[in-house]
């Protein structure tokens, strides 16, 4: 690095600090990013507190209950919170859009309810403060805003004539510029840096903070080269300005609204209560346990019998409606998954889609990156789903089993129980946080992929853009 | 000296004015009368474009009245501007459109409605724009030929004053003789024409009357004397030496 | 008036103009489409929810409906469909629609267990919210008015055409026509799309003019900020880095700050409390005397005091009685949730008095019938419907009367809410005040402009003499 690019990009940050419109416009950013970060930090812990008490009050419920048939429970069910990921409070990702709250119950499966989104008023639609929205949205345009007059400026004043007269190459000057300006994007990061330092150290997700920071130092070069390849390009320093806030337009606000609304138009979603029916029917296409004639459940009596040894039903040593109740349970349970991986790769065929689309826009790739590395994107939402159905699935065939074991298969009375002490058996809801690093490997490599390929196109479209400047200025 | 009989078309009375505590025009009184060229000569800063600012009524003066065919422009500035064109130093016009557009356009603007085709032509002819440059985009026109359009906007709007800032400034020679005689045109139409200069030999070559603006205040004028006009020579000397002893 | 035609010309003649014009044309015809393929969506999954319910409800039907038929099963097994068209002004103003589930089955139990589930929905996809009119209004049309009237004064006088155009005697309406002219060029670039969805959609003419009044509004708040700042810059480069500042504040930092603030100073997690008290209250009845449930129930229900005891282990009058008694019990916790929600929205009323893009946004939604309120509203009709049902099988439970083929011929039919589009006069308001305020002001401002001309145009420093090289 030559003497004269250092110099050129001391000179530019002389300039950002003495220009009055820069510096406020840098302060009231960084003010954001602090506000953001934590407001977000505070909202992460009330949430995270108030779903932890729930958990634990609801549990503590659970067990409570007196004696009871152990059917009644699979009903009473149990209520399951979503703890938020430690990342969390840097980007909230879906986690507003989301339900948080499920009823586990036997054979139904419930939605997850209570999303803050669908109980806000629609201005929550104009972007949560977190982190990452600043990050996203905001930190790009203040990059603008320095960067924009870099090189158009110089030409407009006719200085850059002057110093490629006096032997400086356009290369030495656009170099200057891009340390000044990317010194810049790194200054914006670091208050982002310092809180996710100190919010995953206590979580061990340091990996995921490095890999979160990492992608948005990318993506803020993208666009200082960006911003600098245009006011390479453009004779006038408002050209550039107006061009680069209509490029920002497009990638951030536009191609991410646009390209969901038509990828939802391609790929239909089935609603909940078609999937019900469907399963309903399904269900009932398998076998009827309530029809004496039916194959299906008939084939289960006779293996039942056989495994027991046994010639009638009244001789079994355990309550054979329980055992229904158990093969019921499984033969559910199966639909349920089969029909939620349908609809799961039906969501995943819609979000890849967005992601290939989004090789025109760096937002969607380090939006991407970052709900997956802050543990809030779908997936993680799908395998909480998928975590909660298998829990339920364990709970509810627990009961069952009490159910055909402790229930006297003849003469149980007319209001047969089970000990209570027996709930306390039912192991409670262990959600175990994916790591998105094993879970979604693939995925952070194709957003940082896309963010690579973008530098170096940039990086490339500058060096051309550095050589034209130089042809033309001459 | 008939105009300084005849009834004066643009009239200064006593104009003093400060911006803040510098003090720009010092008791400037001046008459033009109809058909007459006045050429207001004078450096930076000596109160040119102050005067012409009080006439376009952009300016109130501090005291003292201006008048443009007896309306006075800081108190009834629309009508005044009915009545004068005024062509800035570099005339900028829109450059995505022709010089005929130009001209249609800015003469809408000045509140001509109809009829606005008819005296348009006429107008180009009187200042000489061949007629090929009048439907090309004055985007790639020189100085001289925007200007020629500016005057020919002047005429076409049949205005009995017209006032130029520094009309010279920038022309090479061939384009300062054909703006000379455009304002012989404007003459002959008897339109009253101040003109606001810095370039003494080209307010030698038109002007019937040069007032010598020195600090704000008329130091002399000198009116053309017959068919030899100006003794150029002995202005010229007589303006260094005033340069000098106000540099001094 | 043809003047003012020959200023939307000149306008239209400037290339970036006309392609700012165009894009944004483009766009909101792009958005019109998107909205109207998002409603067409919507009717065509409540078509297919409908049909498929339709054959649950006939298989319930044939199992159920037996000349000695127990309308406790009946009523167990029997779902409700219930569903929530969009109004047809939702193609303009989607909202919540994509978030919000737009059909909902309910059967007699307790309602507050179904009421709040949620539809399948990708909510990466919602995320970025939807593609909409109402975005392309809110958030692009800002962005092309500042692309009209950045430069309105600078550019003249940065072209050096400032003080020609101020000489000449009709200067003075000037700036008005102008802002006038570029107004209407976007207001018709975003208008004729929508009058096109709105043909298509055959939306009230009320709702359709409403909504083409808030885009005057809000046009008119952002033509009045742009002359504004065009009359104060210097420079060009100046007015489009304020409007642009401008911009986002309105539309990116005091929205989410303002969200921020009232989402946690409102907390709504009384629906949460709420379903976690219902299990509570529905789960205990059984371990409870039945008398207990019953003098409960009996409170709000005297017409079955005198029906048969219950004496067995399990009656369906009983079951459905305690159902019944959770509901009503939750009833103070579900209206501190209403309230919550109600605080939330009133709020972003009062906020939209300051913001108009808040307003703006309020408004339309409003209009469209496609915001929180909206969703409350068909919450509401469900409540009806559950209410309904509940009346229709109670005589049958209570009185123990059979429930047969033919009775399920009687089922209640649920009544769609009417379509509920409706002004919201406190954010028009609002919105008009700050719209004319701004124009008023920049008006005024804009009309000084003449005024302060005289020294801005200094001269680089010349000799007092130029001797052509010529003599």
């Amino acid at each position: 690095m030559s003497g004269a690019t250092v110099r050129i990009a001391r000179e530019e940050w002389r300039w950002l600090a003495r220009s009055r419109v820069a510096l406020v416009a840098g302060v009231l950013l960084l003010l954001l990013i602090i506000t953001a970060t934590f407001t977000s930090v505070q909202k992460h812990e009330a949430i995270d507190e108030a779903r932890a008490r729930y958990q634990s009050e609801q549990i503590e419920q659970f067990y409570n209950q007196p004696d009871r048939h152990p059917h009644r429970m699979v009903h009473y069910g149990q209520y399951v919170f979503r703890p938020l990921a430690p990342l969390a409070f840097f980007d909230t990702g879906v986690d507003a859009y989301t339900g948080n709250m499920v009823f586990l119950e036997g054979h139904r499966q419930n939605s997850a309810n209570f999303a803050e989104a669908r109980q806000s008023s629609l201005m929550l639609r104009f972007g949560q403060l977190t982190p990452a929205f600043v990050l996203q949205t905001l930190a790009p345009l203040l990059i603008i805003f320095l960067a924009f007059r870099a090189l158009a400026g110089e030409r407009e004043r006719g200085t850059l004539r002057l110093m490629l007269a006096q032997g400086i190459s356009a290369r030495q000057i656009v170099s200057g510029k891009l340390i000044a300006h990317a010194a810049v994007a790194g200054a914006i990061v670091l208050p982002a840096l310092l809180a996710l330092t100190i919010m995953s150290a206590s979580s061990g997700a340091s990996a995921q903070a490095l890999l979160i920071i990492l992608g948005y130092c990318a993506y803020l070069i993208v666009w200082t080269l960006m911003a600098l390849v245009l006011s390479a390009l453009v004779p006038r320093a408002r050209d550039a300005l107006l061009a680069l806030v209509a490029l920002w337009m497009v990638t951030v606000v536009l191609l991410p609204r646009g390209l969901p609304e038509l990828v939802a138009a391609s790929q239909t979603l089935p609603t909940r209560i078609e999937t019900e029916v469907a399963i309903g029917r399904d269900l009932k296409a398998i076998g009827d346990s309530h029809d004496p004639d039916d194959p299906y459940f008939n084939d289960f009596k006779m293996e039942v019998l056989a495994r027991y040894g046994v010639s009638d039903v009244q001789d079994l040593p355990v309550q054979y409606a329980g055992l229904v109740a158990m093969e019921g349970e499984r033969l559910t349970s199966d639909l349920f998954n089969r029909y939620a991986a349908d609809a799961n790769a039906r969501e995943d065929r819609q979000n890849a889609l967005v992601r290939t689309f989004g090789l025109a826009s760096p937002l969607i790739a380090v939006r991407q990156l970052s709900m997956t590395l802050a543990g809030t994107d779908l997936d993680n939402h799908q395998d909480f789903l998928s975590q909660v159905e298998s829990y339920r699935y364990s709970f509810v065939q627990h009961l069952n089993r009490m159910q055909a074991e402790q229930i006297p298969a003849v003469n149980p009375g007319e209001d047969p129980r089970i000990d209570a002490s027996n709930w306390l058996e039912v192991p409670g809801f262990a959600y175990v946080a994916p790591n998105p690093l094993a879970y979604a490997g693939g995925r952070i490599a194709q957003s940082f992929g896309i963010l690579a390929a973008w530098l170096a196109g940039l990086a490339c479209l500058l060096i051309l853009a550095a050589r034209r400047l130089e042809r033309i200025a001459r | 000296m008939k105009s300084e009989t005849a009834d004066a078309v643009l009239e200064a009375r006593h104009l003093r004015h400060s911006y803040g505590a510098r003090r720009v025009l010092d008791d400037l009184s001046l008459r033009v009368g109809a058909g007459e060229i006045y050429a207001l000569l004078g450096g930076n800063g000596a109160g040119k474009s102050t005067t012409l600012n009080i006439f376009l009524g952009f300016v109130r003066p501090g005291s003292g009245s201006a008048s443009v065919c007896g309306i006075d422009p800081s108190t009834a500035p629309d009508e005044a501007r009915a009545a004068l064109a005024y062509v800035p130093e570099s005339v900028a016009l829109y450059d995505h459109l022709s010089a005929y557009e130009n001209i249609d356009y800015f003469l809408h603007l000045a509140g001509a409605n109809r009829h606005r085709t008819s005296v348009i032509d006429p107008a180009l002819d009187d200042v000489g724009l061949v007629a090929s440059a009048r439907g090309q985009r004055v985007g790639g026109f020189s100085k001289g030929m925007r200007q020629k359009v500016a005057i020919a906007l002047a005429l076409a709007r049949n205005v009995p004053v017209l006032l130029l800032d520094e009309p010279t400034s920038g022309l090479d020679p061939r384009a300062t003789a054909e703006f000379n005689d455009l304002l012989e045109a404007a003459r002959k139409r008897g339109i009253a024409t101040l003109m606001a200069t810095h370039d003494l030999l080209s307010a030698a070559a038109v002007a019937d009357r040069i007032g010598f603006l020195r600090e704000g205040h008329l130091d002399e004028e000198v009116a053309a004397n017959g068919g030899a006009r100006f003794d150029v020579d002995a202005l010229f000397r007589r303006y260094s030496e005033r340069r000098e002893s106000r540099t001094a | 008036m043809s003047l003012f035609l020959a200023e939307l010309k000149l306008t239209l003649r400037s290339r970036i103009a006309a392609a700012a014009l165009f894009l944004l044309f483009l766009l909101a015809a792009l958005a019109v489409w998107s909205g109207i393929s998002l409603s067409d969506r919507q009717n065509a999954a409540i078509e297919r929810v409908q049909a498929a319910h339709a054959q649950d409800l006939a298989a319930v039907a044939r199992v159920y409906g037996q000349p000695d038929g127990d309308a406790g099963y009946g009523a167990y097994y029997t779902f409700y469909l219930t569903w929530d068209r969009p109004s047809p002004l939702a193609f303009a103003a989607i909202g919540q629609r994509d978030i919000q589930p737009f059909t909902l089955r309910v059967r007699t139990l307790g309602l507050h267990s179904q009421l709040y589930e949620s539809e399948n929905i990708n909510a990466e996809l919602a995320l970025p919210g939807p593609f909409d009119w109402a975005f392309v209004l809110i958030y692009l049309a800002p962005l092309a008015v500042l692309v009209l009237l950045h430069d309105l004064v600078a550019g003249e006088r940065e072209a050096g055409r400032l003080r020609l155009l101020l000489s000449l005697p009709g200067a003075r309406g000037l700036w008005a026509r102008r802002l006038g002219a570029r107004y209407l060029l976007v207001l018709a670039a975003l208008a004729l799309p929508l009058v096109l969805g709105l043909m298509l959609t055959q939306a009230p003419l009320t709702l359709g003019a409403g909504s083409l009044l808030v885009a005057a509004l809000y046009l008119a708040f952002w033509s009045g900020l742009g002359l504004l700042v065009a009359a104060l810059v210097r420079s060009s480069g100046g007015g489009a880095a304020t409007l642009l500042g401008c911009w986002i504040v309105l539309t990116l930092v005091a929205p989410t700050l303002a969200t921020s603030a009232i989402n946690s100073a409102i907390p709504a997690a009384r629906g949460t409390d709420l379903s976690l008290a219902q299990r509570e209250i529905v789960h205990a009845a059984w371990d409870k005397p039945k008398e207990e449930t019953f003098d409960a129930f009996f409170v709000n229900h005297p017409e079955w005091r005198d029906t048969p005891p219950v004496t067995g282990r399990f009656h369906w009058k009983w079951y459905y009685a305690f159902h019944q008694v959770g509901d009503e019990a939750v009833a103070p916790q579900v209206a501190e949730y209403r309230a919550s929600l109600a605080a939330r929205e009133r709020w972003t009323e009062r906020v939209g008095w300051l913001l108009p893009t808040v307003s703006t946004q309020v408004l339309l939604h409003r209009l469209a019938d496609t915001d929180l309120q909206a969703h409350l509203a068909y919450q509401d009709s469900i409540a009806a419907l559950h209410r309904r049902i509940r009346y229709f099988y109670y005589p049958y439970v209570f009185e123990e009367r059979p429930f047969t083929a033919a009775d399920f011929e009687r089922l209640p039919d649920y009544q769609p809410r009417p379509s509920g589009g409706s002004l919201a006069w406190g954010s028009l308001i609002a919105l008009g005040l700050a719209a004319l305020a701004l124009l008023a002001l920049s008006l005024r401002r804009a009309h000084r402009v003449e005024m302060v001309q005289p020294t801005a145009t200094s001269r680089p420093g010349r000799g007092f003499l130029s001797k052509p090289a010529f003599t």
